[in-house]
């Protein structure tokens, strides 16, 4: 097989993967809200609503795709892509096993953080570019929510990084052979801190404020119908697949687990995190902008702080 | 020195409510549905429960009673008298746009002929289907709520009142 051949190959199961993936994400969070309000949720197509998430998908496939009048068309066109791509790139790094990675880079967490960290242009753009002022809110709210909560993420995510020695995500999988990092206190912290935060960096309840649907009207999205909205929605379902696979890399062990095949870990553990952020999204209510802020500046960035000075410490002593 | 402590009090009270707030909607998780899977299943109605008009032909004595009390004029009657003095309807209708659904006519009826069943799907396709239904027809109620598709219908639970059916039932007493 040429490497032109083994690109294409990689390349498109990744994008299968994200698609089987967003849409059974989609159902799960359907019939997850539907089990927790006692409902019971989709069930018309399939066997328990199963079939559901490909007639939604064929129905924003087939729907009308409206441009409003007084739009930034360059802006507006191009935000689903700077927010979907994103979404995509990310997988480059991520170890579905021993042998399931795209390309091991060695700085793969900080190519990972970097390749996220853009997601949020996307949004303001689409915010920006909808000549709405819900749009625009969600959007400067969105900017202001994730680049504050990407400080304790990263504070969090660095202390990993320097009890594993390495910034090849395999390499940090390999360093919790004996032992996985959740198990240590200060990295127990750190894992706190990031599942908190990576919920502020893929705007879900409780800090979903740049979606707020009683608030905003789904906020820098609402303009957007048809397939363009099919791209925001899978780009959304996709980073929540990411932030969870990063957490079950960094602090779960990765893809490491007795009896199951590598792939079936790493994913048990991916999926258990999304179900933990949808559970999450059913109990507790939505933050205010302020408390937000200064839950991420006043709490959340200290304990960091403090967290990565006790990590170092334990380190070198 | 005190608020310190007062807020490291108020933060642990903030994570223990968290906490039992994740204990509330895990085990709402386990809890039955209370909405039912509608179109396959349905809700059968209450005894009391007032639908649209039904009528016994057989047990009409056409004493116009009915007639009279309606406060809408929703119902229609016309008979013929023969030689021997035996009354036949000629004609029983019932507006379904005009009834207010009081049930005035089921209470006065003297031999329980006319009576409002228990059917709770009654969209037509068609407005004028609904301003004279013939109350003689039996298969009056057989085209009502978009029948064409003929879900099957499993009652909820047996033992209280049967589900609705188009034809209705003598209502329980």
């Amino acid at each position: 097989m040429t490497p032109h051949v083994a690109l294409l190959v990689k390349g498109l199961s990744v994008l299968g993967f994200i698609a089987v993936s967003a849409m059974f994400l989609i159902w799960l969070e359907r019939k997850v809200s539907a089990w927790i309000q006692n409902r019971m949720g989709p069930m018309a197509a399939g066997f328990h609503g199963s079939l559901q998430p490909i007639a939604d998908t064929i129905k924003l496939l087939l729907k009308e795709d409206i441009v409003p009048t007084g739009i930034d068309k360059m802006t507006w066109w191009l935000a689903p892509f700077f927010v979907t791509v994103p979404a995509v790139m990310a997988f480059l790094v991520m170890p579905f096993s021993a042998k399931l990675i795209v390309n091991d880079l060695n700085l793969g967490v900080l190519y990972i953080c970097s390749i996220t960290s853009v997601c949020v242009l996307g949004i303001f753009m689409a915010g920006w570019g909808s000549n709405n002022k819900y749009s625009l809110l969600g959007g400067m709210r969105s900017a202001a929510q994730i680049i504050s909560y990407e400080v304790p993420l990263l504070l969090s995510v660095l202390v990993v990084v320097m009890e594993a020695g390495t910034l090849s995500m395999q390499g940090i999988v390999h360093a919790q052979h004996d032992l996985w990092f959740i198990a240590k206190p200060n990295l127990a912290v750190a894992f706190l801190i990031y599942f908190i935060s990576s919920t502020a960096e893929v705007n879900r309840v409780p800090f979903d404020i740049p979606e707020a649907e009683s608030e905003l009207v789904a906020g820098y999205h609402t303009e957007y119908t048809g397939m363009k909205f099919a791209m925001f929605f899978v780009a959304e379902y996709t980073n929540m697949f990411i932030v969870s696979a990063i957490a079950a890399t960094l602090f779960l062990g990765g893809w490491q687990g007795p009896f199951l095949p590598g792939l079936a870990w790493f994913l048990i553990k991916s999926y258990g995190m999304i179900f933990l952020m949808m559970w999450m999204r059913w109990t507790l209510p939505r933050v205010r902008m302020d408390q937000m802020m200064s839950f991420a500046w006043k709490l959340l960035t200290p304990i960091a702080l403090l967290n990565l000075l006790i990590s170092g410490w334990l380190l070198v002593r | 020195m005190m608020k310190i402590w007062l807020y490291i009090k108020k933060f642990l009270i903030a994570c223990f409510s968290i906490l039992k707030g994740f204990n509330v909607t895990f085990k709402n998780m386990f809890k039955k549905p209370v909405t039912l899977d509608y179109p396959r299943k349905k809700q059968a109605m209450k005894e009391r429960f007032r639908g649209m008009v039904d009528l016994y032909p057989e047990d009409c004595v056409i004493c116009y009673q009915c007639i009279k009390i309606c406060p809408t004029a929703a119902l229609e009657l016309a008979h013929k008298t023969a030689e021997d003095k035996k009354k036949d309807i000629t004609k029983f209708e019932f507006n379904a746009e005009l009834c207010c659904f009081c049930g005035l006519c089921e209470e006065i009826c003297p031999t329980d002929a006319i009576f409002l069943n228990k059917m709770y799907e009654v969209s037509y396709f068609d407005h004028k289907d609904m301003l004279n239904i013939d109350l003689m027809n039996n298969d009056k109620y057989k085209k009502v709520g978009g029948h064409k598709l003929e879900p099957k219908v499993v009652p909820v639970k047996e033992e209280v009142v049967p589900p609705p059916t188009p034809e209705g039932t003598k209502p329980n007493v």
